[in-house]
């Protein structure tokens, strides 16, 4: 009796445990203790951030990447709390597209922008961000550009299966703009809406004076610099939940631009066997934990091609989340053949994380390969192998 | 191409090895560009121990980086001869931050003056180095020229990174004429085809099979008429490829063959057991 009165309760708490859960149904990111608005309904308030949306198999929030056909191979969008890292291609041509889309998506969506790079200056990098395109434009122009992809072989009659002749060519189509858009390779980023928009930057040259002594650290200075700038910024506006916020929660999107190149200090792309080749990875680890404690995604460039030891590799796609590489085909053998002819390049999607899951999520198709259209960057599926 | 390498700006590297020397198209390109001429020597007295110039603080470096801070404007060119025996003095990764913060000069928006273009002309001996260091410079490099040639005729492998644009290569053959003028020439004469022997022809691999892989002309023709087997005429083919409105599911088109049984009764009557 006894145990089934425990039972009973317990399976009351339960149950009205689940029916919040069911009732919030997005991520474990709840407020709790007392609400600003003093209402009486009994669940946690339903966290809503624009821009965001709960995954459908494991639940995760996620954001945009900013390539709507990359969200879809990635299980829905990028969760929250992890990284996004991209090997770059030889010539360093398509990633910073990438990393340009990513940002953008964030100013479209109003999220705060925090900008690394050791290259650029950050506010040349948001100069040149990629114009988004309208909602009510941008069918249009995804339909005007597949139109004239499609154009040279819809004249290709089949006669055996001719019942997939007007079967559209197999490629990742346009979702609901509310979550990811479309963005116009060839224009910039109206100045408005970058003014309109929180950002924050970090360009190592002012941040590090040349005459400073370099400690025996375990760290290169650049990455310790680089970590306390991200801190402080999650911890002064609230991002990781310390300070009670007003207004409405939001999202941090922080995006680091060749991580790993010497320009931050790090010799893993000169020496095989350099005195700070634990650096990076020791700084992907403290990051790791600074975004998971944080309502924030991060998106890395690394020259990968360039890291001397491949053991650091191993390491580097070890630690980050999910982890795309680019090959183009510039240079290589690969562009003068035919097979290829259409495309720039291919997309290796090298880890997918098992975020609170035992299993990932991987898409089926394995080869992928990306194209820059004269106004979009399109990824499809390649049906040569 | 060769003679404008210098417009671009930039960091500019030449990459030579023992048999193609660089140094004198460094100084080819040096005397192309210059108008006024200064001269640091760092080589034979690196410490400045005699004493003999005036003190530059810092070494090598210091002085890069006092030129990176002066403000007077017009293009500047910056020849170093050469980048591996920075390398070899200097850790890699502060001579790559110290090139890009001199290359990068003039994209700073703070000062008031137009600081003119930088380039820096860098000469780095390949073969003393890794495939770190060369990788990670000619990463930061917007042109790389690399030094070669066939039986005495020297050619330069130019690859420009322009920021957001393919890479364009081209080769160029030149000589330097004693004076250290720059001779651009047409190739040489023999056209050497780069992968194959010109004494063994390629060989056709379908001549000699015992199986046919063409079709002749009949042959194809006959192919082109063939009856396939569920063949529809062309209308019937269009209008089943047009998407009827308000039709969900696809139709079955079906004629019951000789021993179809179409009695709902008992399907199994044509057994006999």
């Amino acid at each position: 009796m006894a145990a089934v009165a425990t039972c009973g309760s317990g399976a009351g708490t339960t149950g009205s445990a689940v029916a919040t859960a069911s009732k919030s149904n997005v991520t474990s990111f709840q407020r709790r203790g007392p609400r600003a608005s003093g209402t009486n309904d009994s669940g946690p308030r339903l966290v809503s951030i624009a821009g965001t949306r709960p995954s459908v198999r494991n639940g995760q929030l996620l954001v945009s990447t900013g390539l709507p056909a990359l969200d879809q191979l990635l299980g829905g969008g990028l969760a929250i709390g992890t990284v996004l890292l991209i090997e770059e291609d030889k010539y360093n041509i398509y990633s910073p597209l990438l990393f340009k889309c990513f940002l953008a998506e964030g100013i479209v969506n109003g999220h705060t922008l925090l900008v690394a790079s050791a290259k650029e200056d950050p506010a040349n990098i948001l100069q040149e961000l990629p114009a988004p395109l309208l909602d009510d434009n941008s069918k249009k122009e995804f339909d005007e550009d597949v139109y004239n992809h499609k154009t040279p072989e819809s004249n290709i009659k089949m006669k055996i299966a001719w019942r997939y002749q007007l079967l559209p060519k197999m490629e990742i189509g346009p979702v609901s703009s509310r979550f990811g858009h479309y963005y116009d390779a060839s224009k910039r980023i109206p100045q408005e809406l970058i003014e309109a928009s929180n950002w924050h930057g970090f360009f190592l040259p002012e941040k590090i004076s040349s005459t400073l002594k370099v400690e025996p650290c375990s760290l290169t200075p650049g990455y310790i610099k680089l970590l306390q700038f991200i801190q402080n910024i999650i911890y002064e506006e609230g991002f990781d939940g310390s300070n009670p916020q007003k207004k409405q929660r939001n999202v941090l999107r922080i995006g680091i631009q060749n991580l790993g190149s010497p320009l931050w200090g790090d010799d893993i792309c000169c020496a095989e066997n350099g005195s700070n080749s634990h650096s990076l990875t020791k700084f992907l680890y403290v990051l790791r934990g600074l975004l998971r404690t944080s309502l924030s995604a991060c998106i890395i460039t690394m020259p990968t091609h360039l890291i001397q030891n491949k053991t650091i590799i191993a390491r580097v796609t070890n630690l980050s989340d999910t982890v795309i590489g680019l090959e183009s085909f510039i240079g290589s053998e690969r562009e003068t053949n035919p097979l290829y002819k259409d495309y720039h390049g291919l997309i290796h999607i090298r880890q997918i994380p098992r975020l609170n899951n035992l299993i990932c999520d991987e898409s089926d198709v394995k080869d992928l390969a990306f194209k820059l259209k004269r106004k979009l960057f399109t990824i499809e599926v390649d049906f040569i192998s | 191409m060769l003679d404008s390498l210098l417009s671009l700006g930039g960091l500019v590297l030449l990459r030579d090895s023992v048999e193609w020397e660089g140094r004198s198209l460094l100084k080819a390109l040096v005397k192309k560009s210059a108008l006024w001429l200064v001269y640091h020597d760092f080589f034979r007295d690196p410490l400045n121990w005699s004493k003999t110039e005036e003190a530059l603080p810092g070494g090598p470096l210091g002085a890069l980086r006092a030129i990176c801070k002066r403000t007077d404007p017009g293009p500047v060119t910056i020849a170093l001869d050469s980048l591996s025996w920075l390398l070899l003095h200097l850790p890699c990764t502060t001579l790559c931050q110290a090139l890009h913060a001199v290359s990068h000069q003039d994209a700073c928006p703070g000062d008031s003056s137009p600081v003119g273009k930088v380039s820096v002309l860098g000469l780095l001996h390949e073969e003393l180095h890794g495939p770190g260091p060369v990788g990670a410079l000619s990463s930061l490099a917007q042109t790389e020229v690399t030094l070669g040639g066939t039986k005495g005729q020297a050619s330069a492998h130019i690859l420009c990174r322009r920021p957001r644009q393919r890479p364009t290569d081209q080769t160029q053959w030149f000589s330097i004429l004693p004076d250290f003028s720059l001779d651009l020439q047409e190739g040489p004469s023999v056209e050497s085809q780069p992968y194959s022997d010109p004494h063994i022809p390629p060989v056709d691999p379908t001549t000699h099979l015992t199986f046919n892989l063409h079709l002749s002309k009949k042959e194809r023709e006959a192919k082109d008429s063939l009856i396939l087997p569920f063949q529809f005429s062309s209308e019937k083919q269009q209008a089943l490829l047009r998407p009827r409105p308000g039709q969900a599911t696809s139709h079955i088109f079906y004629e019951p063959d000789a021993y179809d049984d179409l009695d709902q009764e008992d399907p199994d009557d044509d057994l006999d057991i």
